[in-house]
């Protein structure tokens, strides 16, 4: 794999303020009806005062092992050179088993091409255009970080080696390249 | 139901008659065929209006249907980034219930039957009614209204041409607090530096979700990568409070008696910046006897807040001082006695002496100020292309009685005041109003009172991109073109240096609207008053702003924001004013101290920082010195209700939006699981909130994140018009909750007040 | 906090309905009656040379293919692209269990139709363009038998697989539940083979070959409700979620369906059955109510492990 994408969000920053979930839908015209993106806002947990929300990115996890691509009986779910998992809308026969097994559930049929869909990091719409997704690029909050973790120099690099981050249900093998950095108070909680 | 233009031509000359509660209303987007958008240019640089915060923006046109808008990354401060209301404009745009045509009245008020006319017709039939009205009372009997900032200027002008002095903005019903605070202590409303403070107080301001882009980036950023300490305080765990590293669910309306605490702790423990204080303030000794009387203790009592808490923030922030602030809030309508709170607020700040320091308080720098500064021509003034226009000679109606509103009107007056005086025709008769941009029957306090005041008026326009509640009141509608068709005039968006924007359109206009400089002026050459109107469109009137410098207007067109000077500037900082000095070489020379603090000008009547003011007290007598006074905003077994901004939704204007409405379709009441229990509700209940102004339905949101006493819901939802037809009906409408009570000197509609709730 | 983020509808966990169910049980039932029908054909010592085909293999060379059919057909229907369902057919990912089995398919479906045509060659004489092909077919008979057995057994097992192979979901994600699957498949093929045979061959409840299977039913059963056991175990160990979902068996309405449809109706009344004297075990009629019983009870099985297993994830 050339470049290894990974991105971070940063929970101590995010306020679920939604700017990213429009841009996505903007930027790679999702309709109404679904989401490759939502940031839910959980809470408050804990004891008065000393309340948290917390604040969680439901999007694919882009897999390093995606059960989503092994399951796709025409490898219309594919992993790109770049290391993107994605769906080739065209060999797509919408058996919804990639639907079934991806864990973090964040896969949708797309209701006007009837394909499998969900969040590619904007592979082909803003990452090819402009080389950062478009959640990343709009989030007021600067919350999330998007960058090739096989360049020692870049932004994820630096901030994968010294903050303290964690993955969804790593458990699973499923290895997802979407890291969480978890915010101030309350404990960490993946899924 | 889909029509092309042709026929959709033809049903209009043909002069049906619609009623809202068939699919289509007349003068919609649904009315035109599907028109795809076309683009004017690649990436067009221009200016949001889905909210007032009005960041700087670049939008580029992705297909027919979509507009991927991004904040513009030439203006710094607000990080080149737009929220979801911002990045959801084209949403609005193609939204097939908005209004894309005028449309007349055929039924009765409010019962939605509609007929299309065209632009001409609908200039001559308000003239003929507002002339007339003029004619019969008299040109003080019509009131026009707008939200402060976007072109209000172009309403108000036709107004005071027409001769009517009752013109408002928004500003009561949302910051005049700090505003008429900080004009009677400072002469002008200074901005909180969030991104330099090292220790940050907040008394209700949810500035992570009632978004102001450059506060909030500012102040995230601080948080996180300098870890500044925010403290909050808030009746509800708000975003912010979440946020925060302390948060305090204070009683609702009481933080004054916290704010006057840390006042007097510091000057109990001498954490005063006398130094500041004798050089800048007067009225500090009054101050001082005032506050002797507000211990900690004592405020623990009002607040709930306990006493020792008080005392530690106070002096953790003094320790931090002159790079610690009070945040004076926002929105600002908590407690009748929002002028006392208010400026209780910037009292701690006045003796922090945190005024144009890091982290402090400070003035923006406009081009005037500036240049006088460089002592060279920086940055271009801005100019006008209006006229001298003689002042009405009749009085203001919120001004009749007393003088106390004195300072609130430059800013747009007593917007509720128009409710009373049409309905009692007290102190003179109302009997016309023109609305632009504001949605009073959802966002004014006491639905009924302004559905009333609207009712008892010969004349009502409104001018908006839907048929809101308040349109659908009126006699004829005006639809505006939305922000992302229309060009406007260039705004001063300047901080610590100069800074311009501009909105300039990014797609073609869809149907068959207007921006609102030309509808007024139009009506204005209409109404006979032409001899005003010394420009013909807006690249006249922005080239005139800029002195004719049509490289300068090219250039802030195609960046869409200029920012000039470079060095940003706070008067009381030495390493800037050196850094300023450095760069301009005719600069100012520096006080002996190395600042520039003797450039600090008050517009207060004697010049200095009033802590106390005798102005004040010539206008509401009694009011020189800030004291705490009891309020009571409910009844005893009463809960209170209060609401607070959405991050996915703008006041009462979003909810229709078919992005926003599909993240955000209803709103709760949050009740804390106490309370919940004692009425037997759980999350998701159907519940009635009722009061003796009113009743609404609702649902029940059980959470630890509210005071067992309050109540809390999101504002804006709930719109009773049934042109609306996702926003209808859906969630609670507080305005229609909310007593119509106005809070003495700086006039602010008050927010919060007594509820039963129960289950429905 | 009130939801700002919009509808949380598709992050519904539950993706296949009830039309996968139905495909798992036709797909489960032709192959467990082709199984127990050559089975029996190979042990039934009596009438292996015989040129009369005995009427349970007749009912299971009947069976096998148009199941397979049915069951492929709502495997298409329930494609969103059912129109583009010949991708599948040309595109084969190895690493999907999915494409193994429409390989596994593509070999099984043609071997059952042309085993239904040996069987049936008597009855299909009328229609002579097939004699050739039956002929020919007829000199492979043991081979072919041989390989249909084999592919039976895969596309059992496979059913099973298709959901095994997924991790998402703790209850499905076990290797027993291929186990599980052909043994219910056995279980409904056998009763499958019953009805049909009883039905349209002349088949009778006492014929060797009927008590034959009649004796797998018990060791079947037996096996079923250990496998179900198995899993249920397995999910107590596992922890995390997975101890979650064993609260599939007491709530909702797959508990009931559960309870009711598989262990009531499936197993309990087939077993009661078992232990009533010959005489009223021989009549037709409780032949046929018993062979309904298990066929609900493998359709319930189905339904429950789809709905139940998809209602809670990892
Ligand atoms: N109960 C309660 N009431 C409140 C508040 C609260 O918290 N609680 N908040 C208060 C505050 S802070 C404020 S600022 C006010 C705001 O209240 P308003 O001043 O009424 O402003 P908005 O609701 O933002 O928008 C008003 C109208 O502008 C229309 N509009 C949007 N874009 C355009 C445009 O381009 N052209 C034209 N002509 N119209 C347009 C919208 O459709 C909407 O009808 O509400 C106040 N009212
Ligand atoms: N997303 C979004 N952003 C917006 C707007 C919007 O509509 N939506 N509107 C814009 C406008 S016009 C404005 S004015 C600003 C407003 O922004 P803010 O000034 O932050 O106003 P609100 O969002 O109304 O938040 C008020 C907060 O005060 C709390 N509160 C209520 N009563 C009291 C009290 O007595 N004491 C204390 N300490 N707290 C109290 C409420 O619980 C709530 O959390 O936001 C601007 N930005
Ligand atoms: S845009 Fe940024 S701050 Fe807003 S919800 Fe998304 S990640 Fe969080
Ligand atoms: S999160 Fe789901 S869709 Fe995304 S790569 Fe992983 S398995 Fe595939
Ligand atoms: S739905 Fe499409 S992408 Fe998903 S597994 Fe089936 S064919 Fe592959
Ligand atoms: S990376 Fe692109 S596709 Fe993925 S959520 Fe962000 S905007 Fe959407
Ligand atoms: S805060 Fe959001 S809605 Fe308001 S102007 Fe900025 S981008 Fe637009
Ligand atoms: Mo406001």
């Amino acid at each position: 794999m050339q470049t290894n994408y990974v991105m971070i969000h940063d929970e101590r920053r995010c306020t679920g303020c939604q700017s990213c979930s429009i841009a996505c839908r903007s930027e790679n015209k999702v309709p109404l009806t679904v989401f490759r993106l939502q940031v839910q806002i959980e809470g408050p947990h804990g004891a008065i005062p000393h309340l948290h929300y917390r604040y969680h990115r439901v999007s694919c996890q882009q897999c390093e092992n995606s059960p989503c691509v092994s399951v796709c009986p025409t490898g219309a779910s594919y992993v790109g050179d770049d290391g993107i998992v994605s769906v080739k809308q065209k060999l797509c026969v919408g058996c919804q088993y990639c639907l079934a097994a991806c864990p973090y559930k964040v896969r949708f049929i797309h209701p006007e091409t009837k394909a499998a869909d969900k969040c590619n990091f904007c592979k082909d719409s803003r990452l090819e255009r402009e080389g950062i997704p478009a959640c990343v690029d709009i989030c007021p909050m600067n919350a999330l970080i998007f960058g090739d973790l096989n360049d020692p120099d870049s932004e994820v690099a630096k901030v994968l080696n010294t903050a303290i981050t964690h993955k969804n249900n790593p458990h699973l093998g499923t290895k997802p390249r979407l890291y969480r950095i978890p915010t101030k108070r309350g404990g960490i909680h993946n899924g | 139901m889909k029509l092309d233009r042709r026929t959709f031509l033809k049903s209009a000359s043909a002069g049906g008659v619609y009623c809202a509660l068939s699919q289509v209303v007349p003068g919609t987007l649904a009315t035109l065929y599907a028109s795809p958008l076309e683009p004017v240019g690649q990436e067009v640089m221009s200016i949001c209006e889905m909210c007032s915060t009005r960041c700087p923006i670049s939008a580029r046109v992705v297909d027919d249907r979509n507009v991927s808008i991004n904040g513009n990354i030439h203006a710094a401060p607000y990080g080149g980034k737009v929220c979801a209301r911002g990045g959801s404009g084209h949403s609005l745009l193609y939204d097939p219930e908005r209004l894309v045509k005028p449309i007349k009245r055929m039924g009765e008020r409010g019962e939605g039957k509609w007929k299309e006319i065209s632009w001409e017709e609908a200039y001559s039939e308000i003239a003929d009614k507002l002339l007339a009205i003029k004619k019969k009372y008299g040109p003080e009997a019509v009131a026009f209204s707008s939200k402060g900032g976007s072109q209000d200027r172009e309403l108000f002008y036709m107004a005071r041409a027409f001769g009517s002095p009752n013109v408002f903005t928004h500003i009561s019903t949302c910051p005049g607090g700090p505003y008429v605070a900080a004009a009677s202590m400072f002469g002008g409303l200074p901005k909180c530096d969030f991104g330099n403070a090292r220790y940050i107080v907040n008394f209700g301001h949810s500035m992570y979700e009632g978004i102001e882009m450059w506060e909030a980036q500012a102040m995230m950023k601080n948080q996180v990568d300098k870890g500044t300490k925010l403290v909050a305080f808030d009746p509800r765990f708000s975003i912010l409070a979440d946020k925060a590293d302390e948060w305090y669910p204070i009683k609702p309306g009481t933080d004054i008696a916290v704010a006057l605490a840390m006042s007097h702790v510091m000057i109990r423990d001498d954490l005063v910046d006398l130094d500041f204080v004798t050089k800048y303030v007067e009225g500090y000794e009054s101050f001082v006897k005032e506050t002797e009387n507000y211990t900690p203790e004592w405020a623990e009592q009002i607040s709930g807040v306990s006493a020792a808490d008080i005392v530690r923030i106070t002096h953790e922030l003094a320790f931090h001082a002159p790079h610690a602030l009070v945040d004076y809030g926002h929105r600002s309508t908590y407690t009748p006695e929002e002028f006392e709170f208010r400026r209780a607020l910037f009292a701690v700040n006045i003796l922090l002496g945190n005024i144009e320091r890091e982290g402090g308080l400070f003035f923006s720098q406009k081009a005037k100020e500036y240049n006088g500064l460089a002592g060279e021509k920086v940055a271009p003034e801005l100019g006008t292309a209006d006229m001298q226009v003689p002042a009405p000679i009749t009085q203001r109606i919120d001004m009749v009685a007393d003088k106390q509103y004195t300072l609130l009107v430059p800013y747009g007056g007593v917007y509720q005041s128009i409710l009373d005086t049409a309905i009692k025709s007290d102190p003179y008769p109302l009997k016309g109003w023109v609305i632009t941009r504001s949605n009073p029957l959802q966002t004014v306090t006491d639905r009924a009172k302004v559905e009333k005041a609207i009712r008892s008026m010969d004349f009502v326009v409104a001018c908006d991109v839907y048929i809101t509640e308040t349109a659908a009141l009126a006699d004829i509608i005006l639809p505006e073109s939305t922000y992302l068709e229309r060009d406007e005039s260039i705004y001063d968006y300047s901080l610590k240096f100069p800074a311009y924007a501009i909105r300039q359109p990014v797609v073609k206009t869809i149907g068959d609207t207007k921006p609102c400089w030309q509808i007024w002026r139009e009506l204005a050459i209409k109404m006979g008053l032409g001899e005003y109107y010394k420009w013909n469109d807006m690249s006249e009137y922005q080239l005139a702003q800029l002195g004719g410098d049509k490289e300068e207007l090219a250039q802030l067109k195609e960046k869409g924001w200029l920012q000039y000077g470079e060095v940003p500037l706070l008067l009381r900082e030495k390493k800037m004013v050196a850094d300023f000095t450095k760069k301009f070489s005719g600069a100012r020379t520096p006080d002996a101290d190395g600042t520039y603090a003797s450039a600090m000008k008050f517009r207060t009547p004697n010049g200095k920082i009033a802590l106390s003011s005798s102005f004040v007290e010539t206008i509401a007598p009694g009011r020189e010195v800030i004291r705490y006074r009891d309020v009571k905003m409910k009844k005893e077994e009463e809960l209170f209700f209060i609401q607070g901004k959405v991050a996915v939704h703008t006041n009462g204007a979003t909810h229709n939006i078919p992005m926003l409405h599909n993240l955000m379709s209803d709103c709760s009441l949050w009740i804390h699981p106490e309370t919940a229990e004692k009425l037997g509700i759980k999350t998701g209940d159907t519940i009635r909130i009722h009061n003796k102004i009113g009743s609404e339905e609702g649902k029940a949101l059980v959470t630890l994140g509210i005071r067992p006493d309050t109540v809390f819901a999101y504002m804006g939802f709930g719109s009773k018009n049934k042109e609306l037809k996702r926003a209808n009906n859906r969630g609670i409408h507080c305005g229609n909750l909310l007593p119509d009570v106005t809070a003495p000197v700086c006039g602010m509609n008050l927010h919060t007040t007594g509820v039963t709730v129960e289950k429905a | 906090m009130d939801n700002i983020w919009g509808s949380m509808a598709q992050y519904d966990p539950l993706i296949w309905h009830w039309v996968i169910a139905v495909y798992l049980f036709l797909a489960g039932l032709s192959a467990g009656s082709i199984l127990i029908g050559i089975g029996l054909r190979w042990t039934d010592k009596n009438i292996y040379n015989g040129d009369e085909e005995t009427p349970i293999l007749k009912a299971a060379a009947l069976i096998a293919p148009l199941a397979i059919c049915a069951g492929l057909g709502c495997l298409v229907l329930d494609l969103t692209k059912p129109f583009s369902f010949w991708i599948i057919l040309i595109r084969y990912n190895f690493s999907s269990v999915m494409a193994l089995g429409v390989i596994a398919l593509l070999i099984y479906t043609p071997l059952a139709f042309g085993y239904a045509l040996i069987v049936f060659r008597n009855e299909l004489s009328c229609f002579p363009q097939l004699t050739p092909i039956t002929k020919i077919l007829m000199g492979f008979r043991k081979v072919l038998e041989i390989f249909l057995f084999g592919m039976a057994i895969v596309v059992g097992i496979y059913t099973g697989f298709l959901l095994s192979a997924m991790n998402s979901y703790p209850m499905l994600n076990t290797a027993v539940l291929p186990a599980l699957f052909l043994f219910s498949a056995l279980s409904a093929g056998s009763a499958a083979n019953n009805l049909v045979s009883i039905s349209f061959f002349h088949g009778r409840v006492e014929d060797d070959q009927s008590e034959a299977m009649h004796r797998l039913e018990f060791p079947v059963i037996s096996l079923e409700i250990l496998f179900l056991f198995l899993i249920f175990v397995g999910l107590y160990y596992q922890g995390g979620a997975a101890v979650e979902a064993i609260a599939s068996l007491v709530t909702g309405v797959w508990a009931t369906v559960f309870w009711v449809g598989v262990v009531l109706v499936g197993f309990g009344i087939p077993l009661l059955a078992m232990i009533l004297p010959a005489s009223v075990k021989h009549s037709r009629g409780l032949a046929i109510i018993v062979a309904c019983c298990s066929l609900s009870g493998v359709l319930a099985l189905r339904h429950f492990i789809i709905y139940a297993g998809q209602s809670y994830i990892s």
